[in-house]
């Protein structure tokens, strides 16, 4: 399988079914849900067998469908925690008391509409106003200051949040099951491009999570961790500070019911291939963040254990 | 509709004297500091239009670019194209009558750089954003750092290998969906966006900035003087709405000579906005009057 490369979603579930096959001591493939044109929204279970009660560290890519480096980084992830758990004391350590969780892509049906139709599409392909109008900004339909800022009641809108709060299948998906791990979820991490950027919460306010500079503190040091490898910076702040301000976001959704390390990562570039990321950016991009990932992961297990 | 909420950024009444209010902004490097927001910005909640303020990190960036836009545009030279590298120092005055202005000192590199060569030019810049405005005024010095000589050779052979393409390309868009530009078709890629900075450049306000996505349907024509008549569709992406707006752009274009440019953007949202159409040429004074 070739990772330096975007995949269709039809190669994505093929290699789903395969990796989970050919690492079947430790990966399993679960089905979470249904999107709007009822295709399976499928996730891995990566844990290693234990006696010992696991936390759980979520991760999802592509509720944006035109940011194709965000999937690809989660297969890559999934890749390399594969490949190195026998002989990498760090990922084994990691294993032994966190599950890793890894959604490929969340947006599917936006994913496939912009391999088949339009590349720079956003929201999902959910149908409104009798066909007229298409698609939910899925990052926008938490339960979370649900449409008060940063969104749009317009389904024209490439930020319309939805007929309501989760509204849309996938976003039902993801918070049902969110909300019945959320005892045991220690890190939720939501993929995107670009900007290069890692954010903590809130973007629906100002005001600061409780443990905002931990956060800042942790993400801080995975961005020196990721600038270490081939010398990209990110930023880090949260979301209102540094990017602009957004409600209904899945990272603030997932702080406010409780999960402490709630990041979203807008992966490379800044400007000059956005969106459109040429596949050979996709390794030292995947590298970098892989970096990134697992120095939160560092001081999250350091914390607990 | 639901009730407006409150506001992100303070509502009260803007202290009198804040024109020549300095903010000292410190290039934020991998740092979440949060600089004070302009006190014109208002949140507008569930409209329309996402909120009209961007966050103020960044600004500094973001003028830095802003500064290159309108730089590349007035330099017309498609082979010596920069792009931002890092901001040195700048500062934002803001004046909630006029508007804000940023002056900073940045880095820049090649847009498209020589291999195993790294080349840092230096720019100082000031933008002065009219309020609520497009085209920012912008005063932009940058040291040379390709010799002229050179460049205009450069510009030669971008010239030339554009003659030689075959018209109509059968090109749908450049780079492809995997970001791939093929390499005879690079001079396109470079000669649209030296066109697109200029519309860029001219559409952009304190609230609004733009990246060029991806070209769609380019055509060539040639005209009687044999400068590069270069007609085409660019998307670009427009920050903080996420919209992605299609601009026509038609410009002529020769080697030494002032880039001429006419365009027309597809405005997809509020009506009440003009249109996005203009045209230019490097050869025109730009209005600074006011500023």
């Amino acid at each position: 399988y070739n990772y330096n490369k975007y995949h269709p979603i039809e190669e994505i579930y093929q290699w789903m079914s395969q990796i989970s096959e050919k690492y079947k001591d430790v990966v399993t493939q679960h089905f979470l849900g249904m999107t709007y044109e009822t295709r399976p929204m499928n996730y891995l279970k990566i844990s290693q067998p234990s006696n010992n009660p696991k936390k759980i560290i979520w991760m999802d890519c592509g509720i944006h469908a035109r940011e194709w480096i965000a999937p690809a980084f989660c297969q890559w992830f999934v890749k390399e925690i594969l490949q190195n758990y026998t002989d990498n004391s760090r990922i084994r350590t990691l294993l032994s008391h966190l599950d890793f969780y890894i959604l490929p892509v969340l947006n599917v049906d936006g994913y496939i509409y912009t391999w088949t139709t339009n590349r720079l599409w956003r929201k999902s392909r959910s149908s409104h106003n009798n066909g007229t109008c298409f698609g939910t900004d899925l990052n926008r339909n938490f339960n979370v200051s649900w449409c008060s800022i940063g969104a749009s009641k317009d389904c024209q809108d490439i930020t319309f949040c939805g007929t309501g709060p989760v509204s849309e299948p996938e976003t039902k998906a993801v918070t049902s099951f969110i909300e019945s791990e959320k005892e045991n979820i220690l890190c939720f991490f939501t993929m995107h491009s670009y900007g290069q950027l890692i954010l903590a919460p809130y973007g629906y306010t100002k005001n600061k999570s409780s443990n905002h500079e931990e956060l800042i503190e942790v993400g801080e040091k995975a961005a020196n961790a990721l600038k270490a490898k081939h010398g990209m910076t990110y930023r880090v702040g949260s979301s209102a500070d540094i990017l602009y301000s957004t409600s209904g976001s899945s990272r603030d959704w997932a702080r406010d019911i409780g999960i402490p390390f709630s990041y979203t990562f807008e992966l490379r570039d800044t400007g000059t291939h956005g969106f459109i990321l040429p596949e050979d950016q996709i390794q030292p991009t995947c590298e970098e963040t892989m970096e990134a990932v697992l120095s939160v992961l560092d001081d999250v297990y350091n914390k607990y254990w | 509709g639901q009730s407006p909420p409150p506001a992100l950024y303070d509502q009260s009444p803007p202290p009198p004297a804040l024109y020549g209010l300095g903010l000292l902004l410190a290039p934020s490097v991998g740092l979440g500091e949060a600089p004070t927001p302009p006190a014109s910005c208002r949140s507008v909640g569930a409209q329309r239009w996402p909120p009209r303020c961007s966050a103020p990190a960044g600004l500094l960036q973001q003028a830095g670019a802003r500064g290159l836009h309108f730089f590349n545009f007035r330099a017309g030279s498609p082979s010596a194209l920069r792009v931002l590298a890092a901001v040195q120092e700048g500062r934002a005055r803001i004046n909630p009558k006029k508007g804000c202005r940023v002056d900073l000192a940045f880095t820049t590199e090649l847009y498209n750089p020589e291999e195993g060569k790294e080349r840092l030019g230096k720019c100082s810049a000031q933008v002065f954003f009219r309020k609520q405005k497009p085209r920012p005024a912008i005063n932009v010095t940058c040291t040379q750092f390709i010799e002229k000589e050179k460049r205009q050779e450069k510009d030669f052979l971008l010239y030339k290998q554009m003659k030689q393409l075959k018209t109509p390309l059968d090109v749908i868009s450049i780079p492809d969906s995997h970001g791939y530009i093929d390499p005879s078709l690079r001079p396109i890629w470079d000669l649209a966006f030296l066109g697109s900075s200029y519309v860029m450049w001219e559409k952009t306000t304190q609230i609004l900035y733009y990246y060029m996505v991806q070209l769609r349907s380019v055509k060539q024509w040639k005209t009687q003087e044999d400068a590069i008549d270069f007609d085409y569709t660019v998307l670009l992406h427009e920050f903080p709405t996420q919209e992605i707006v299609p601009c026509d752009i038609h410009l002529v274009w020769y080697p030494g000579k002032p880039l001429k440019v006419k365009y027309h953007c597809q405005e997809l949202q509020t009506p009440e906005e003009a249109s996005g159409t203009g045209e230019g040429s490097a050869a025109a004074p730009t209005d600074f009057k006011n500023f």
